[in-house]
């Protein structure tokens, strides 16, 4: 129980927190902040990378349940979704499809 | 008179801003959070602890950096300025947001509640839908299509978290891979200049590598450092182009 608090706390104040400040100064700065602006460029940035690294990091080194897929299975799969987003002129919803049907395919037939 | 401030609303709209989150935009969240549930199995977490970050986090690369920090154990300061770094985003959307919604004269803490709903999928439905709703109606629209879209999605994590164990092994892999598959395309699908790209790169190679050496501090570090070289190299570029 002390540990479903601890968890409820970290996301609190980890993850709720730091995310509503944003918002809120969106609100309070409404009518004086350019959104698109430097700073906010080099901010998209550093999300951008996170993200990226995120994904990276689920892909090289997953949990376990992804783990029963290959290492090479997820990159296919990945590099797949990339691939078809650009085939469908940037049709977000069949690159995802397309990335999830390579994994299953991939998984299944190689390894 | 506070009354008379709020009146400027037209709160008849709330229901009708519900329903709107029956929609394309809305079945792509749907999608979303299904394949987050799964995830958050995956990281051994807890379904509470899922739950917790669809409901005060409400902005799905936030929370998937807050637990994949929570499972590996990372101290709360080192989590609190990832998470932050992702989150700063939201600070344009909501800008561009409150200037459709904004009622002169109105009271102000509709906004301060509506913002807490302001991620990527409201503020396209705010870009796309709203210019057709009259003025007063906007705000109470918007907050009644934010509060049906986290209940739904509240109710989507929860069904992906149960479907992850019931699923055979290889079918709850697919479903855990749609979170980070989405998120990646949707990095393609955001990236309009050379810095957004590079900003790509230099996550997914410099990511990997300081997980080798310092894996508590990976993703700030691979935020931080490789979002720095992108925006310095994008902007050498870009002034070299003029």
């Amino acid at each position: 129980m002390s540990g479903d608090l601890g968890s409820i706390g970290f996301i609190v104040v980890a993850g709720a927190l730091t995310t509503y400040v944003w918002r809120v100064l969106g609100v309070m700065l409404a009518e004086r902040i350019d959104p698109e602006g430097e700073l906010l460029l080099w901010v998209r940035c550093v999300a951008t990378s996170i993200v990226a690294a995120l994904c990276a990091g689920i892909v090289l080194s997953p949990n376990r349940i992804l783990a029963v897929t290959s290492l090479d299975a997820r990159i296919i799969a990945m590099a797949a979704g990339v691939a078809c987003f650009y085939i469908f002129r940037c049709n977000t919803g069949a690159g995802v499809a397309a990335s999830v049907v390579a994994l299953f395919a991939a998984a299944w037939f190689v390894a | 008179m506070r009354a008379g401030d709020t009146a400027a609303y037209d709160w008849s709209a709330l229901p009708q801003g519900a329903r709107s989150a029956v929609g394309v935009a809305g079945l792509v969240m749907a999608a979303s959070f299904l394949g987050f549930g799964a995830l958050v199995r995956d990281f051994g977490v807890g379904l509470h602890s899922g739950i917790a970050t669809t409901v005060t986090v409400w902005a799905l690369p936030g929370q998937v950096v807050t637990l994949d920090m929570l499972a590996r154990g990372t101290g709360v300061a080192a989590a609190a300025l990832a998470v932050t770094l992702t989150a700063v985003r939201l600070l344009p959307m909501v800008v561009l947001v409150m200037s459709k919604v904004r009622v002169e004269g109105a009271n102000r803490w509709p906004l301060y509640f509506l913002c807490h709903f302001v991620a990527v999928t409201i503020w396209r439905i705010a870009e796309d839908e709203i210019e057709a709703v009259e003025r007063a109606k906007r705000l109470p629209w918007l907050t009644g299509l934010g509060l049906a879209l986290m209940s739904t999605m509240i109710v989507m994590t929860a069904v992906g978290y149960h479907l992850a164990q019931l699923a055979p092994p290889l079918l709850a892999a697919c479903l855990v891979f749609l979170t980070p598959s989405f998120f990646f395309i949707s990095l393609f699908a955001n990236a309009r200049i050379s810095m957004d790209y590079l900003a790509i790169a230099a996550g997914v190679v410099i990511g990997p590598l300081c997980h080798r050496y310092y894996p508590q501090l990976d993703l700030l570090a691979a935020g931080l450092g490789g979002g720095t070289i992108a925006y310095v190299i994008g902007r050498i570029a870009r002034n070299r182009g003029r």
